[in-house]
């Protein structure tokens, strides 16, 4: 028997496991990836070197931790469905397999949102995380000579992270102008080692000669006979483009404009959902402890709202707790004078997430500069004129923008286009983000092979229910 | 710096060899190998490459061994015979 | 002041539209209402079968011009919403299934389906990428498929082309009737006034026939619904097996729909909730039984399709008894296939002309209802 499935292996799922199993419960943990740690703490591929981080030494000490406890951790797991009274159906290295517990707390982190330009589906244009991956777990850079662009920590982090794996920086283009960053100093004045970090970037970057263009951002990316060529826009402080620009030479773009939460299990529960105007996303309508509108069902970490990794596993914690009280595990006294620490920590470290939140959150100009030609749904190439197109003909809602022109319908799920989509409709309309909806969220969670799905069978293995009427 | 501990394999992308270090990703080894073109879009018939490495957007799905695949989440494995992911353009 | 209309129709799938869409082409004034978008329910959700295997025998003629229709859409709607003629088999894998086959092919082709048994052969020979395993098989030409997706749009441009208004995410709460015709209330007010009101609302028939103080239970089906990525091609059919529990075909875009009305969970009241992990893999596994080329597929979506059906499950189609100006229109098997045809029918009807064919009358479905005024139903 299992009290609690914990669906992802980052700092808020691990938090949760360790601390829901330290209480008593029995426990599961899922992630898809081969170890647990989620991609802020991810583990080394063990190829070739990475450079020593805070992050790298905080994942070892949490797959140490798992290691040690009674958690049942099963990294390698790709969830792919979720029901309504809990059962968790997940593909593993064994192939299909599930468990079903009382209790579930949803972990699965944020994914990058990357706002598109022509040019954006190239191959060597990725995403700043998918960047930050290669540099944390494979220890290299994303190519020769890399063009860093979009907004957010990431941006420092990942120029400086190539220089450091022995890769060129084009040019970091920064959509902030350096007054956006000194505007949130006080809230960031909470972690000050990370603002060192930062400080430690800037500084790399300047003496490498790294060119430092803020208010720009990338408007096009085109192929060359050896590389990309991107060309570069000022912009200014709703992210609008200006006259002028420059062009940069390059083998790779590594882009990314801020982080989404992952609300797909959140959206097939059909739990409340509340769209945050400010962070300019969307996620699940949560008490301070995690609990989502759906009873048994907590949420921890960025999927319930871009936080930041440092309030992550403080997220995760408070969520343990509360689902251990509502188990019937643990009274209410103990679980408020467990969490009143936890709570307290957190109001001071998800102040400097939200701070980076705001700093990434998308300007309205970013939206308008979309060109028409630029494909928005990757999956289906469906190109912002063909949206535009259908939202002239009636389409008010991602889901009859869905279904009117395939945006959305590709392997992918929606994830990457489904927030510029929302945001084009509602734009069009002149109608609010609430009005323009949210993909509904469907399994198979991840595409799913079939023949995994059926495993090796006989046509007497098939179970028939009574034959359809004549 | 952890040690690097990386076994040379050999794989094939479209009956061309290649080799990479087991132990990262058939899409990482296919970036370090200088390919990055991993297949085409159906509709614009576009090229497509590894995106968000996370097996989120499946842009760097390809066939493995005969089965469909993102490559940022299949570990390289020698004798791997992998080909694009192209489909082919949809029909009307 | 309250619009008045000469027809109201709530409900805007299908059979909706397509009843709205003729009203308004014979000169009437007409409103469709819905509580959400145009044929993004059951009609813009369903698997896109046009088959006469699996149509019932009394709806065939129906079907057969249903289908003529969605092929002919561009003519009459005004656009191609993806109806493509495709070759239909029926196939069987066992005795028992085989003597399904015969019989079920032999009640259709009398019902008018051109329907003929043929060897597993020449069944191959149609599909190249089905099991080898089969022992029977009937084939009919006049099969096809369409993606369903597209209806929402396609009937949106006609029915804004033909004048009709529409009143979309406008859910109806109830309809008074009297003073010589019916004020649809929605929102806590009088949404609008029309002479004629006709029903179309699938499986929430049950609930706006109550609105007019009519009991008339309608069942409703959870069927799931599978779509693979993009595949090469692996089928050029629309396949089913005897016993109707398998739908397939592969869309000019490489996806595969795997059908077969396989149960999820759901009800009129929360729509369809989540699907049964057990049927799901009976489902896929009948699918990749006929056509073993579908074991590279990967799944992309599973998703749930309302359907209803009657307690004689044929549909209702007519005038209401005993409330002069109402009609209903739903609760077809194979309504999608139909639907276009259908609401033709119901349209003649409401203009004053003769239908091509019989309609289906609910009265044999409502029992003598007590004298009640319907001012007092809330």
């Amino acid at each position: 028997m299992t009290d609690l499935i914990v669906i992802g292996a980052g700092p808020a799922g691990i938090a949760a496991a360790l601390r829901a199993s330290a209480l008593g419960l029995r426990v599961v943990l899922l992630d898809d990836q081969p170890q647990a740690g989620g991609q802020v703490h991810r583990a080394p591929a063990g190829t070739r070197p990475v450079p020593p981080s805070p992050e790298a030494r905080t994942g070892t000490v949490l797959r140490d931790g798992l290691a040690g406890s009674a958690v049942e951790a099963r990294p390698g797991h790709q969830v792919w469905s979720v029901s309504a009274d809990f059962r968790v159906d997940a593909l593993g290295p064994e192939g299909p397999c599930h468990w079903q517990a009382p209790a579930l707390i949803v972990a699965t982190g944020a994914q990058e949102r990357v706002m598109p330009f022509p040019g954006w589906t190239l191959p060597g244009v990725v995403g700043l995380a998918a960047a930050t991956l290669l540099l944390k777990a494979h220890g290299i850079a994303p190519g020769a000579r890399t063009l860093v662009a979009g907004c957010g920590p990431l941006l420092g982090a990942v120029a400086a992270g190539i220089l450091k794996a022995g890769g060129q920086v084009a040019a970091v283009a920064d959509l902030a102008a350096p007054a956006d960053w000194a505007r949130r100093l006080p809230a960031m004045a909470a972690r000050p080692d990370l603002l060192a970090r930062g400080a430690g970037w800037a500084a790399r970057l300047r003496r490498a000669g790294v060119p430092l263009l803020f208010r720009t951002t990338v408007a096009e990316v085109e192929a060359t006979a050896t590389g990309l060529r991107a060309r570069l826009c000022p912009v200014d402080a709703d992210g609008r483009p200006r006259p002028g620009g420059t062009v940069v030479e390059a083998d790779a773009v590594a882009v990314g404009h801020g982080l989404l939460p992952s609300t797909e299990i959140t959206r097939l529960l059909r739990v409340e959902h509340a769209f945050d105007a400010v962070a300019g996303n969307w996620a699940a309508r949560l008490d301070g402890d995690g609990r989502s509108s759906r009873r048994g069902l907590y949420v921890a970490g960025d999927g319930g709202g871009i936080q930041g990794a440092a309030a992550a596993p403080l997220r995760g914690e408070l969520a343990a707790l509360a689902a251990a009280r509502d188990l019937g595990r643990l009274d209410a006294g103990a679980q408020d004078r467990l969490a009143a620490p936890l709570r307290r920590r957190l109001a001071r470290a998800a102040r400097f997430g939200r701070a980076m939140a705001g700093l990434m959150a998308p300007r309205p100009g970013q939206v308008e500069a979309i060109t028409p030609g630029a494909v928005v749904c990757r999956c289906e190439d469906v190109t912002r004129a063909e949206i535009e197109a259908a939202a002239a003909e009636g389409a008010r809602e991602v889901n009859q923008l869905k279904a009117w022109t395939r945006c959305g319908m590709g392997p992918c799920q929606g994830r990457v286009c489904g927030d510029t989509a929302a945001a084009l409709l509602a734009r069009h309309h002149g109608i609010a983000r609430e009005e323009a909806g949210l993909f509904t969220g469907r399994t198979p969670l991840r595409p799913l092979p079939l023949a995994q799905l059926t495993g090796e069978f006989g046509y007497a293995d098939i179970v028939l229910p009574p034959p359809a009427p004549l | 710096m952890s040690s690097s501990r990386a076994l040379l394999v050999s794989f094939s992308f479209d009956d061309e060899p290649y080799e990479g270090s087991a132990g990262d990703s058939l899409a990482v080894a296919l970036m370090l190998a200088g390919r990055r073109h991993l297949r085409d879009s159906s509709r614009q018939g576009a090229p497509r490459g590894a995106f968000c490495l996370m097996g989120s957007c499946q842009e760097c799905v390809v066939w493995v061994d005969g089965e469909r695949r993102p490559a940022c989440q299949v570990p390289l494995r020698q004798g791997m015979v992998v080909r694009s992911g192209t489909i082919g353009t949809d029909t009307p | 002041m309250t619009q008045r209309f000469d027809a109201v129709v709530v409900g805007a799938g299908v059979m909706g539209a397509t009843t709205a869409l003729h009203l308004a082409r014979g000169g009437m004034r007409v409103a469709l209402v819905d509580r959400g978008a145009i044929c993004r329910e059951a009609s813009g959700v369903n698997a896109g079968t046009l088959t006469l295997h699996m149509t019932r025998a009394a709806l065939i003629p129906y079907a057969m011009r249903g289908r003529e229709l969605w092929l002919d859409a561009p003519r009459w709607l005004g656009m191609d919403a993806g109806a493509r003629a495709a070759p239909g088999l029926s196939v069987a894998f066992t005795p028992a299934e085989r003597d399904m086959l015969e019989h079920r092919a032999a009640a259709r082709r009398q019902a008018g389906a051109p329907i003929e048994l043929v060897t597993p052969a020449r069944a191959r020979q149609v599909e190249p990428g089905l099991n080898g395993d089969i022992i029977a098989a009937a084939f009919c030409a006049l099969d096809g498929h369409i993606t369903a997706y597209l209806t929402g749009l396609a009937y949106r441009r006609a029915l804004v082309a033909a004048g009709v208004a529409l009143f979309e995410n406008a859910p109806v709460e109830g309809v008074d009737s009297g003073d010589g015709g019916f004020a649809i209330r929605a929102a806590g007010a009088t949404l609008l006034r029309a002479r004629r009101l006709v029903l179309a609302g699938g499986v929430w028939l049950e609930r706006m026939l109550g609105w007019l103080g009519l009991r008339v239970p309608v069942k409703c089906l959870i069927n799931q619904l599978v779509v693979t990525e993009r595949l090469r091609p692996v089928m050029r059919s629309v396949l089913g097996i005897a016993n109707g529990l398998l739908s397939l075909k592969q869309f000019g875009n490489g996806t595969v729909l795997i059908g077969g009305g396989w149960q999820g969970i759901g009800d009129p009241d929360r729509g369809g909730v989540e699907a049964i992990p057990d049927n799901l893999i009976g489902n896929v596994r009948l699918a990749r039984h006929a056509i073993p080329g579908l074991a590279e597929a990967r799944v992309a979506r599973i998703w749930l399709d309302l359907e209803s059906e009657t307690a004689d499950a044929l549909p209702m189609i007519g005038p209401l008894p005993g409330i002069e100006g109402a009609h209903v229109i739903g609760c077809a098997h194979s309504g999608f296939t139909s639907g276009p045809y259908m609401g033709q029918l119901l349209a003649d009807f409401i203009l004053g002309r003769e239908p091509e064919r019989p309609l289906f009358d609910p009265a044999r479905l409502i029992p003598p209802q007590p004298a009640a005024s319907l001012e007092s139903i809330p």
